[in-house]
């Protein structure tokens, strides 16, 4: 499950781009999470993220208590600023919820807002990137969309036809970002993020 | 998956929602490729098609295998996570699976969006295991293995395809650059990608020596990684009755 590691992007990118989960450890503290993970999602929309989710709801933003009642042993939320960041973590500390939480970004930023909120990291997981037959990816401006959505659910030829449609003039950036979102059912995916990646690829040539 | 051909009206709107590329057109219907299709339900579940022409069917072992590694709403009978491997360092500081001096190792196969044979899985397992690489038990990867000293996989998961799985392990600190340079050997033997992950605990100053590490072998890693904040309560604790 390492579902938000490996995301791509440039530094300026991915300094929009954070996830924070909170999660249960199996057969140790699994049991009678809800009320914790619900917290974690309801002090997690005082900070105004652009996308929360569980393990089987994801892109719901606009219908957080959809995603809030169902949500049991694990809780996602995605920010786009490392003040909001560093704000949900200090009241995620004195929440003092029990529970393990993990923030996924730039390493350095992150290091900053833990600073900033009298944390401390823990344990890491780096990406040491893509190995094999790279020869079959396609190209890094669809990658680093596809990527925040760490199951790969997200089709790169949905990308592709998104940015058709922004470059047509027949939806937005932002609509064509709320297309995508659903299909990442754990709700890690970044719209903010994607709407701006989608209207770099709709503004270049031909999309192939 | 499979498309009901008798009620599917040619719209193509399922087409570009297949991760995998599975879908085409054949002699005017929609039709999924059932040897290229990893049972991921993104087709089914993006609510796209017009008519619900898009069908899941419970498949027998091994194909089963598929769905179980493919959508991450379903969860694996062996280890009842759901996802493709497990909690991993995200909950460390409950568990201490990972102590200073070791270095955990997830590689991804099939990631990103590729998908993959285990075939090619057990091609890294077995070098990962001839280098003395514990794998991590309740991996649903691990699960399928015939001898875990080995690496080997049950002869009749191989050409089953997956949108990806991980092969989870552990190793001494030590043992890190024969690890990375027995997987660069593998890297060009398989048909596929894999994401490589390692996993280190942080010294009591907050460095962490797999960087370190990384920066003195000159191996790249990305600017953008997890951390785990410690703010789980450890199990020692649950232990002592807290």
């Amino acid at each position: 499950m390492t579902h938000t590691l490996h995301r791509r992007g440039s530094a300026r990118s991915l300094s929009e781009d954070y996830v924070i989960l909170i999660l249960k450890a199996i057969g140790i503290n699994d049991e009678g999470n809800a009320p914790k993970v619900q917290e974690f999602l309801r002090i997690a929309l005082r900070h105004k993220p652009v996308n929360i989710g569980s393990a089987l709801k994801g892109g719901m933003i606009d219908k957080p208590e959809e995603v809030i009642n169902i949500a049991n042993n694990i809780g996602h939320a995605v920010f786009d600023n490392p003040e909001a960041v560093t704000a949900f973590l200090k009241e995620l500390k004195q929440a003092n919820l029990g529970l393990s939480i993990v923030v996924s970004g730039i390493f350095e930023k992150v290091d900053e807002c833990l600073d900033k909120a009298g944390l401390k990291h823990h344990t890491a997981n780096f990406s040491l990137g893509i190995w094999g037959r790279t020869d079959k990816l396609p190209g890094d401006d669809i990658l680093e969309i596809t990527t925040m959505c760490g199951h790969a659910l997200i089709s790169p030829n949905l990308v592709k036809e998104m940015a058709r449609a922004i470059k047509a003039g027949t939806k937005t950036p932002e609509e064509a970002a709320k297309i995508l979102m659903p299909q990442c059912t754990c709700g890690v995916f970044n719209p903010t993020r994607a709407a701006r990646l989608l209207a770099n690829i709709a503004e270049k040539g031909e999309i192939v | 998956m499979r498309i009901d051909g008798d009620i599917c009206i040619a719209c193509e709107a399922c087409l570009p929602y297949c991760p995998m590329e599975a879908i085409s057109m054949q002699n005017g219907i929609a039709v999924i490729e059932q040897d290229e299709c990893v049972d991921c339900g993104v087709c089914l579940k993006s609510g796209v098609c017009p008519v619900d022409g898009i069908i899941f069917e419970v498949s027998p072992w091994p194909r089963s295998l598929r769905v179980a590694f493919s959508d991450p709403t379903t969860k694996h009978k062996e280890t009842s996570a759901g996802g493709r491997g497990t909690d991993e360092m995200k909950t460390n500081d409950v568990t201490a699976r990972y102590k200073w001096g070791w270095v955990g190792m997830g590689c991804e196969f099939g990631r990103p969006g590729i998908g993959t044979r285990f075939r090619d899985i057990e091609k890294a397992a077995q070098v990962l295991a001839k280098h003395g690489a514990a794998f991590e038990p309740n991996n649903p990867v691990t699960f399928l293995m015939e001898d875990t000293q080995t690496g080997k996989l049950k002869e009749e998961a191989l050409n089953e395809k997956v949108l990806s799985a991980i092969i989870e392990c552990m190793f001494p600190i030590e043992k890190f650059k024969e690890v990375i340079d027995a997987l660069k050997v593998v890297s060009e033997e398989v048909d596929t990608v894999f994401s490589v992950a390692c996993i280190n605990r942080a010294d009591p100053d907050g460095s962490y020596p797999l960087r370190k590490m990384l920066d003195k072998m000159g191996i790249p890693y990305y600017i953008n990684g997890k951390q785990n904040v410690g703010l789980g309560r450890p199990l020692a604790n649950f232990l002592g009755g807290d």
